[in-house]
């Protein structure tokens, strides 16, 4: 389901766990455990980010010896400021949800993680 | 890394396509990170969905199951048969060439045009032409033994084509250049539903929609075989000579529209992944391929759609009471009366090889003129560009997010 903002709670999920340092590359699996989605969920999102240039991405240049390469991510400038946006959009139009609609809450919000620019 | 893992991140990025690669091994590599036990392997369990998804894997191996369903279907229907009747060897011909020809063209148009283009346009076109063609070949292997049967020759006109009257040689070169015919429509739509030749969606849109509409008036007109006159019992004689006139009028007007709107209508494709910008001379470029391209669609969708229509409703017609009252309405036919009728029909049907092998080519050269025409008239640069600017490639995988319903449980961190 769609929130006004035009993104699915966890497309805003994972935006907001990029808002938290948006000048630090994260890991994949830094932000399946932020904001509690599997790889098979987070990585289309990161994907779909990514091909409307709101993230970035790149390979760890120095890997850990016997470990294969890292893939990293983090906003654009454009994406800060869509995130911000959507984030905001998202915390003013929330509202109290009935039980059987819980689960389209974010994960993250679920368990009552702040959302960067939420008042 | 083990080597069980290391052999699946390589046919994970075996399977996807080239753009999602990386994104492929991201996720793969990354599994490394992940604690040992349940959640490693929850990681790649959800992996391995993440691949089926983005290699369309589900979609591929049921287009794989109703290709092999149409093959066995087709070679059930085509093979048996009296050796006196000279179809029996055509349709065998069909089989044994056709069928191979459907199965290696799309990995031969891979190679040398790379994947189907983005979109859903051009999946729906690739599908489209599979199942008109597969169509066609069955009707023509249900046809072409009553057409053929050497038995019903002194029935037909003394014009009328015949293995008995033409020779053997003559009939197995008439078939062998439809099937040339067939395997080159094939060929044609997968290259320009490919991603290397840049046809914009709004093309292939405008190309196979009027190509449609050509189609189905020529249907209309010629629904029981290809004569000089009108072939649908329906129709008034009086209307007979304008609704021909008009047939051919729209053969040629439908790809000079196609071709016209598809070049003026083009600003340009921009990669979302590279977002190129658009030279003039590459715009002029892009727009004479863009008119080609639809006028060639045009009447191509147009003459494929006409033969496949009107060889089913031919191969129909003995078999169906239902297409027989509506076709003869009024009229009770015993099946030795439809026997005459069906006949005719059949002998006619050949003729819509004339359809196949000549729209095309005139499309072809009207779209040659087409996309020049248009782009001489455009002003320098192409004009101011759309609202909405270049004409992206379409996501195939639209849309930011991914829906509720489709989201996995948390991860059990």
């Amino acid at each position: 389901m769609r929130s006004p903002s035009g993104f699915s709670a966890q497309t805003l999920s994972v935006l907001s766990a990029l808002c938290d340092e948006p000048s630090q590359w994260r890991h994949g699996y830094a932000l399946a455990r932020q904001t509690g989605l599997k790889s098979g969920t987070l990585y289309p999102i990161l994907i779909r980010l990514a091909d409307r240039g709101l993230v970035e991405a790149r390979w760890q240049e120095e890997p850990v010896p016997g470990r294969p390469r890292r893939h990293l991510y983090r906003l654009t400038a454009d994406g800060v400021t869509a995130a911000t946006a959507a984030l905001a959009t998202a915390s003013l139009t929330a509202t109290p949800a009935p039980p059987a609609s819980r689960s389209a809450l974010t994960p993250r919000a679920r368990r009552g993680v702040a959302i960067p620019g939420a008042s | 890394m083990s080597p069980l893992s290391r052999a699946a991140a390589r046919c994970a990025m075996w399977l996807v396509p080239d753009e999602r690669r990386d994104w492929a091994a991201a996720l793969w590599a990354e599994a490394d990170q992940v604690p040992p036990g349940r959640a490693r392997l929850a990681w790649r369990a959800s992996g391995v969905r993440f691949v089926v998804r983005e290699a369309r894997l589900v979609a591929r191996a049921a287009s794989a199951l109703a290709f092999a369903a149409a093959a066995v279907w087709l070679v059930h229907v085509a093979w048996p048969g009296p050796a006196s009747n000279p179809a029996t060897g055509l349709n065998r011909l069909t089989v044994v060439t056709l069928l191979p020809a459907l199965a290696v063209l799309p990995l031969l148009v891979r190679w040398l045009f790379g994947p189907v283009a983005p979109g859903p346009l051009a999946r729906v076109l690739r599908y489209g032409t599979y199942a008109a063609v597969l169509v066609l070949a069955l009707a023509e292997a249900v046809v072409s033994p009553v057409a053929d049967n050497p038995a019903a020759a002194p029935l037909l006109n003394p014009d009328a084509p015949s293995p008995v009257k033409d020779g053997m040689i003559a009939t197995w070169l008439n078939q062998s250049v439809f099937l040339f015919v067939v395997a080159v429509y094939v060929a044609a739509v997968l290259a320009l539903t490919a991603r290397r030749p840049r046809v914009a969606p709004a093309t292939v849109a405008v190309g196979a929609g009027t190509g449609l509409l050509l189609g189905a008036v020529m249907y209309a007109i010629f629904p029981l075989g290809l004569t000089s006159s009108v072939t649908n019992p329906l129709l008034p004689g009086f209307a007979a000579f304008m609704l021909v006139a008009l047939a051919w009028i729209l053969l040629f007007a439908a790809p000079a529209f196609a071709s016209v709107v598809a070049a003026r209508r083009y600003r340009g494709l921009r990669h979302a992944d590279t977002a190129e910008e658009v030279g003039p001379e590459q715009l002029r470029k892009g727009r004479f391929l863009q008119g080609v391209a639809a006028g060639f669609l045009a009447t191509a969708i147009g003459a494929l759609t006409v033969a496949v229509l009107g060889t089913a409703t031919v191969a129909l017609m003995p078999r169906s009471g239902w297409l027989l009252a509506r076709l003869y309405p009024g009229r009770h036919l015993t099946a030795a009366a439809a026997y005459l009728p069906e006949l005719t029909a059949s002998v006619r049907v050949t003729h819509y090889l004339l359809v196949l092998a000549i729209f095309p080519v005139i499309g072809l050269l009207i779209g040659l003129g087409g996309g020049e025409a248009a782009d001489t008239n455009m002003p320098p640069g192409g004009g101011p560009p759309p609202p909405g600017g270049h004409e992206p490639i379409p996501d195939p995988s639209a849309g930011i997010g991914v829906a509720a319903d489709d989201a996995d449980a948390p991860l059990a961190a």
